[in-house]
């Protein structure tokens, strides 16, 4: 504090423009992120398991012949989802109450940046940030292509679905971080919000299947002789049998009118997003049917309804495949994409300086 | 010691006085039931050292905030360069420079960084940020820390870095909170030196602080808060009308006794245990009385070892308005 020069080097434009503050709020959050040494643990560890998981897959691949790749990377896809879920809250959920507590909130709400600016840059610097464990996975997705028999039109859309995904939630964990006034209390609601699309979704569905319950009418399944007598080696075939005239009333449950339920949840946008491999005209080049596949499936015969799931529907024989149903992922992205942007608004609000009410026990600075 | 500040360079201000400098009138402000602010009002002209003093929960901090464009007040108005904080937050801050009480800083960041980054959120391109973040490093002799992370930094360290970054658009309205708390003996020399260099170039300059004698020798007014409420305005330059008390010392408290008498004025005696001497405190209406009066006793061959102000201005000041508080 020697020597002052009155005259200032710097005469400051009292401007700043929107993506330049957006942009010198996320080059702030990136490079605290980078320097904190606890990142790079979680990525070694979270390298280790993943790759432990698709290992297995692989071992126990091999033995059967038919392709493992598809298996192994809608592993990857499935795990880098679910813990992506359990670790984007962590790494959003603390951007603004961290500020918050060191005091430094106020000072960033000091300079010419706006509420809006400052929860861009938050948002997306934690996205980058979840997004490095998707990267570190890229090694295990390779090793997974080079099986062969990965459906590549997927490969970039699960891919671009998974980051979406990441992004949503790190939208909810910044939007309450905003709101909140401790971090743990703000981890904590991130987890429930995500909880409840994760499953949530799964037992609303649930439940809700007792107020679809309708009765349609039943009738039994005639398998072929060779089918029941025990000693015979005949291929068998799922769709070679006739129903019985005889119907029955059985109850069912039209889950039609409640798949809408399950469209928010991430597993189910993103498996629904994905193309489906043709089906193949030789069945050994069928190739396996991995997690995602598996939730893409059940969620299309969920859709479908009773019509395709009961065998033998009024005494006719029923094994026509459901047919393409309308896509579930634009309303589960519209969903979460409404639930995250309210939140941030919120969060946005809460930003607003010169504070109004203020939360007791708040401190500005 | 120098306690009463001449006005710097004459009174500036001079365009319009409501379009420059800080004006705030009939301020409250209350969170939840704890009503914080009742009623301040306040002035900080530009040019000027505006020191705000009070006791702790007076309302200082809280009304700093609402300066800075923070907090919104309940009631009353502000003007910040005739500019409304409520109505346009963003041209005001452009103007304002504010120091927390707490040390705000990015802990992984560098000095240089930090600065560097506020100065890019004032819309301050990057080799001007550059430049201005190296000259303010020395301004507050953090060159040789300017690159190590802000973690390491001790309180008086970051507090500077804090002052450093308050300062960095160049703010006509410069409002500081507690800033000499952390700060060695000479850091806080060099802290009121700055200050009284910013104040003189025209910028308005406002700090609180419970540290009276420092105030005493850098600010030109103050403001006394008690209790969510200004129970006093003043510029120090004026002679308060109760006088101030002196504190005599003498290796013979019976000859200053005598002395004092013969002067007649009352005063309290204290005497030493181990020898003859002791001192004498006495109230004088002015400065001229005092040297008066030291004249008169060292004339009488009173052996006076020490004549000064009991206390500072300020503390003076503060002292007698709890005496007069409910």
């Amino acid at each position: 504090m020697s020597t002052f020069t009155p005259t200032p080097t710097a005469a400051p434009a009292p401007v700043l423009g929107y993506f330049a503050g957006i942009g010198t709020v996320f080059g702030l959050e990136i490079r605290q992120r980078l320097r904190n040494r606890g990142w790079y643990i979680m990525l070694g560890i979270w390298f280790v398991v993943v790759a432990a998981v698709v290992g297995l897959a692989a071992l126990s691949a091999a033995e059967g012949e038919f392709g493992p790749g598809q298996v192994m990377f809608e592993l990857v896809i499935a795990f880098v989802l679910f813990f992506g879920m359990l670790i984007a809250p962590a790494l959003s959920a603390n951007s603004v109450t961290g500020d918050r507590a060191n005091g430094t909130l106020a000072v960033l709400q000091n300079t010419l940046l706006t509420p809006g600016q400052l929860l861009w840059g938050k948002w997306l610097a934690s996205w980058a940030a979840s997004l490095g464990f998707l990267v570190v996975t890229i090694p295990l997705i390779a090793w997974a292509m080079t099986y062969g028999d990965v459906y590549l039109p997927a490969v970039p859309v699960m891919l671009g679905m998974l980051a979406l995904q990441l992004a949503v939630v790190c939208a909810l964990g910044v939007g309450v971080s905003a709101l909140a006034n401790r971090t743990l209390f703000a981890v904590m609601v991130t987890y429930l919000l995500v909880a409840m699309l994760g499953i949530g979704t799964l037992i609303a569905y649930g439940l809700s299947m007792q107020l679809v319950r309708t009765e349609v009418q039943v009738s039994n399944q005639v398998w072929p002789e060779e089918y029941v007598s025990e000693n015979s080696y005949v291929e068998w075939d799922e769709n070679n049998y006739t129903c019985e005239a005889r119907t029955y009333p059985q109850e069912t449950f039209a889950t039609d009118r409640i798949t809408w339920l399950l469209a928010a949840n991430p597993f189910v946008v993103v498996a629904d997003a994905v193309p489906r491999a043709p089906v193949a005209e030789d069945p050994a080049m069928i190739s396996g049917i991995g997690p995602m596949g598996g939730i893409s499936t059940g969620v299309r015969y969920s859709q479908a309804g009773p019509a395709y799931q009961v065998a033998c529907l009024n005494g006719v024989k029923n094994t026509e495949l459901p047919p393409a149903p309308d896509p579930l992922w634009p309303l589960g992205l519209g969903i979460q994409a409404l639930l995250a942007g309210g939140i941030l608004a919120a969060g946005r609000n809460r930003l607003k300086t010169p504070a109004g009410k203020l939360a007791s026990g708040t401190r500005i600075a | 010691m120098n306690t009463v500040i001449s006005d710097p360079g004459g009174t500036p201000g001079q365009q319009k006085e409501s379009d420059t400098g800080i004006i705030a009138q009939g301020l409250a402000r209350s969170f939840g039931t704890v009503q914080a602010v009742q009623s301040i009002d306040f002035r900080a002209a530009p040019g000027e050292v505006t020191a705000l003093i009070g006791p702790n929960g007076s309302g200082k901090t809280t009304l700093l905030l609402m300066l800075a464009s923070l907090l919104r007040p309940d009631a009353g108005t502000i003007r910040i360069q005739g500019l409304d904080p409520a109505g346009d937050p963003r041209a005001v801050r452009a103007l304002l420079g504010w120091m927390p009480d707490t040390l705000s800083v990015w802990e992984s960041l560098s000095s240089r960084e930090i600065l560097t980054t506020v100065a890019a959120l004032y819309g301050i391109g990057k080799t001007q940020a550059r430049m201005r973040a190296a000259e303010l490093l020395e301004v507050v002799n953090l060159g040789q820390l300017a690159d190590t992370p802000a973690r390491v930094l001790s309180r008086g360290q970051a507090q500077r870095l804090s002052l450093a970054r308050a300062l960095i658009n160049d703010p006509a309205v410069l409002l500081l909170d507690e800033p000499a708390g952390g700060l060695d003996p000479g850091a806080r020399v060099q802290l009121r030196t700055l200050l009284r260099q910013l104040a003189d170039s025209g910028k308005t300059v406002v700090i609180s602080s419970h540290v009276l004698v420092e105030l005493d020798e850098m600010a030109d007014a103050a403001v006394f808060l008690s209790k969510g409420r200004t129970v006093r305005s003043q510029r120090l330059a004026e002679v308060s009308p109760q006088g101030r008390g002196y504190t005599i010392s003498s290796l013979d408290l019976d000859a200053l006794r005598r002395g004092l008498e013969a002067n007649s004025l009352d005063a309290s005696y204290e005497p030493n245990m181990e020898n003859t001497g002791g001192l004498a405190k006495v109230k004088l209406p002015g400065e001229m009385q005092a040297a008066a009066l030291l004249g008169l006793l060292v004339g009488a061959g009173v052996p006076i070892t020490a004549f000064a102000p009991s206390s500072g201005l300020l503390e003076e000041t503060y002292l007698s308005l709890e005496d007069e508080m409910p």
